[in-house]
């Protein structure tokens, strides 16, 4: 195993951390932590890949700095879902997030 | 041990001791403080890759702001007293299965992988990323930076108070 690999396999482990703790949270601002632990893994996974093997650096530099950005526009939105649905429904635990019966 | 390995054993602790604390606290704030400091470890492993703009600005972005976006909605939703009913063991049990075994296929894909060896070294900078963004990349840049915007603003009209104009909003069980 090489650098890249170490680098991989943490990023493989956050991925599934986070993974984890999207099925199991119930509140949803858990899940939108473990949600947010994910989209770092796979950055991760870009600038490592990028900068340990053959390929041009510059792609998984603005790729990531995209991620980051699509990350931050994701928990803007979210964040402010949650506190609307708290507003209405008086609670963001997902177990009672079932009006449509899904 | 050389310097290289420490960082980099260093960084990747921290990442996924962050992990564990942000999915498997039950206080919502320490899963916040275990997210952040997952999201340091992250920022360090980027500093041994050698990109230190990308580690100053996933600093900024999910520590700083995100982070206190977060401890926001915490405090604008979540009574902190309120009873926390635990998820059901059955339920506990199936992620971590299904986190499992998603780790075992990525592992073996990863473990016959086989990438080329680097050729060159590039020095990345801020200046050199600062060129690539608006020269090469620029469409991409100008969409996300349309995306924030629009982000921003559906932010700011989905939390409001007053969506309709009416008291429809107002709470409903009033004691």
């Amino acid at each position: 195993m090489n650098w890249l690999h170490w680098y991989l396999l943490v990023a493989l482990l956050l991925f599934c951390i986070g993974l984890y703790g999207l099925v199991q949270r119930r509140s949803l601002i858990g899940m939108l932590i473990a949600l947010e632990l994910m989209l770092a893994a796979v950055s991760l996974n870009v600038v490592a890949i990028t900068s340990l093997s053959g390929s041009s650096s510059s792609v998984g530099q603005v790729v990531a700095l995209i991620l980051i950005g699509v990350a931050a526009a994701e928990g803007a939105i979210a964040l402010s879902l949650f506190v609307a649905i708290q507003r209405e429904v008086q609670s963001i635990d997902v177990e009672d997030l079932s009006e449509l019966k899904g | 041990m050389n310097w290289d390995a420490f960082l980099f054993g260093a960084s990747a602790a921290l990442t996924l001791v962050g992990a564990l604390f942000a999915v498997g606290l039950k206080n919502i704030f320490h899963n916040i403080l275990g997210f952040a400091l997952a999201l340091v470890g992250v920022a360090g492993l980027f500093l041994t890759l050698g990109s230190d703009f990308l580690a100053i600005v996933l600093l900024l972005v999910y520590v700083g702001a995100l982070g206190i976006a977060m401890v926001y909605a915490v405090m604008l939703s979540q009574p902190l007293d309120a009873p926390r009913v635990p998820r059901s063991r059955p339920k506990v049990f199936g992620a971590a299965l299904l986190a499992a075994v998603v780790a075992m296929a990525l592992w073996l894909v990863l473990r016959g992988a086989h990438f080329p060896a680097k050729t060159g070294s590039l020095e990345v900078t801020p200046e050199w990323t600062g060129t690539r963004l608006l020269s090469d990349y620029v469409l991409a840049f100008e969409l996300i930076s349309i995306l924030l915007v629009i982000a921003m603003m559906g932010a700011v009209m989905v939390a409001r108070k007053d969506r309709s104009g009416g008291d429809r909003a107002r709470p409903k069980a009033t004691p």
